[in-house]
């Protein structure tokens, strides 16, 4: 038994190794080796952070997703955990995001925040994971609690794609198509090592994603064991 | 007995009760009415401004009274265990929330029908004609309310800071409803008819489509936790 | 605030952030094992107490 444990444990350390060569490799690229963009200057490198930021949440999430939907139809412990170790690890990329793309924003739009379509989508999308969250806490009865959080996790997935087309449409309708979103970069002249600088950021970010997940993972499996062991004892 | 016998069994009995205490009618009614006086102070808005303003007012109103509503959805099961029965009889989950919805839906409705015209004569304006149109867009829209706030109304009923936990996790899911309801309804205002707010309008039934569906099937795991 | 303070601010609150929330992390995981394992440790002597 404790043997799987050390080997468990030896694999995360293997995993957080890699993620951060990964992280050094790519911030000397995303730093050092790319190139300044030729209309926003040195500040557009928040690139390299934010659009691995935005896809490392939106990979959380549909985790939630699917570990909400599996918990729901098998009942095993294991999907629950993962759901929630996802969401915890969502929100805190999704609030990474958000303040990154604040700070992209100030230099080159004047502003420290603007209700742009992806900023706000990215507001709300935090906003249903921080309520999946309270809920799971407010909810003393574990089981209830990983239920509902289920529900909420599938019900919030699905409404993206709603929540997403609407506040498009009420941003796009109305609006000259003449404000420069950070991300619609020119990339017929992309610089090859900006494609580069953008690739190895998106692998440290998967790397440290999946390592702070297992690690999240492995805490809440934990917790699961000790109050079985609890409620064991007490009967 | 087959889903919509139950639905109807279950939403009959719901509405007996309502008609015989009317709390919460009287409540979600006078409530809805308390905020277009709110809003009245609040905003001092000029005659002009009231038309631009008046979809965006009148359906916070309606979000606002409708969690009122929604925090009482499953009271009368709560007391005497009336909830454990109900789970122990062979009932489609789907009926019963089914039933609750439109329980909801009928009350929100009736608020609306009443709350509506006061708040056109209250700040003085004129376009009656185009009340039907309005009428139907925020008709879509409670529908869409109504669906998703039963599924979390159920979903919080064990939750602690459960009046505060409901309005938490449900507005954010209600931000697309919010976002066609008001623009159509502005649209309308502004041009007498659809037109440009028809992709709006669309949007607005497919969430409902949806999440009825969603929500039929989904049920039976909402009311064990 | 030249270009590279907002560069540095951006990288530096989202590493030290992350930093920050793998420190959070660890601790709560070596609090967690060892109530795990003095549990566990209590189950053995409890069941040797039995036998």
């Amino acid at each position: 038994m404790t043997q799987s444990i050390e080997t468990a444990k030896k694999r995360k350390g293997i995993l957080g190794g890699l993620a951060l060569v990964a992280v050094a490799i790519g911030l000397y690229w995303s730093l050092a080796i790319a190139p300044p963009d030729a209309y926003q200057g040195e500040v557009q490198r928040i690139m390299y952070l934010h659009l691995p930021s935005i896809l490392t949440a939106y990979l959380s999430y549909f985790l939630v997703f699917v570990g909400s939907g599996m918990y729901l139809w098998k009942r095993e412990k294991r999907d629950d955990l993962l759901a929630h170790a996802a969401a915890e690890l969502g929100v805190l990329f999704t609030a990474l995001t958000i303040i990154e793309g604040s700070i992209w924003g100030k230099p080159t739009w004047g502003v420290w925040w603007t209700w742009d379509a992806r900023l706000t989508l990215t507001a709300i999308l935090l906003l249903i994971y921080a309520g999946y969250l309270m809920l799971r806490s407010l909810i003393d009865d574990e089981n209830r609690a990983a239920s509902a959080a289920a529900i909420l996790g599938i019900i919030g997935f699905l409404d993206i794609p709603l929540i997403h087309m609407s506040v498009y449409w009420w941003r796009t309708l109305h609006q000259p198509p003449s404000i420069l979103r950070p991300d619609k970069a020119p990339w017929e002249n992309v610089h090859p090592a900006m494609l580069t600088a953008l690739t190895i950021s998106f692998v440290a970010f998967l790397l440290l994603y999946f390592y702070l997940l297992s690690l999240r993972y492995r805490v809440g499996e934990m917790r699961h064991e000790i109050k079985a062991l609890r409620v064991e004892r007490g009967a | 007995m087959d889903l919509l016998t139950q639905t109807y069994l279950l939403l009959r009995k719901d509405l007996l009760l309502e008609l015989r205490r009317r709390d919460s009618l009287l409540t979600m009614f006078f409530f809805g009415t308390l905020l277009l006086f709110v809003f009245h102070f609040s905003f001092d808005l000029p005659p002009d401004k009231v038309a631009e303003m008046a979809p965006a007012l009148l359906w916070l109103a309606f979000l606002f009274t409708g969690t009122l509503g929604l925090a009482q959805l499953f009271q009368a099961e709560r007391e005497n265990h009336c909830l454990d029965a109900l789970l122990l009889s062979p009932l489609d989950r789907g009926a019963l929330f089914l039933a609750k919805t439109i329980f909801n839906l009928i009350l929100m409705l009736l608020v609306e029908l009443v709350v509506i015209p006061l708040f056109w004569i209250l700040f003085n304006l004129s376009a009656w004609n185009l009340l039907p149109q309005l009428f139907l867009v925020i008709l879509l829209g409670t529908i869409g309310f109504c669906v998703l706030g039963t599924i979390m109304s159920a979903l919080t009923l064990r939750a602690r800071a459960r009046e505060l936990l409901l309005p938490l996790v449900l507005f954010p899911l209600m931000i697309p409803v919010i976002l066609a309801t008001i623009r159509c309804m502005e649209s309308v205002l502004r041009n007498g008819e659809f037109g440009e707010a028809l992709s709006w309008l669309k949007l607005l039934v497919g969430f409902d489509v949806i999440f009825i569906t969603v929500g039929i099937l989904i049920f039976d795991w909402v009311i064990e936790s | 605030m030249g270009a590279w303070g907002f560069v540095s601010l951006a990288y530096g609150i989202v590493y030290g952030a992350i930093v920050v929330y793998w420190l959070f992390l660890k601790r709560r995981f070596r609090q967690v094992e060892t109530e795990l394992n003095r549990l566990r440790a209590s189950e053995a002597t409890r069941s040797d107490d039995k036998s």
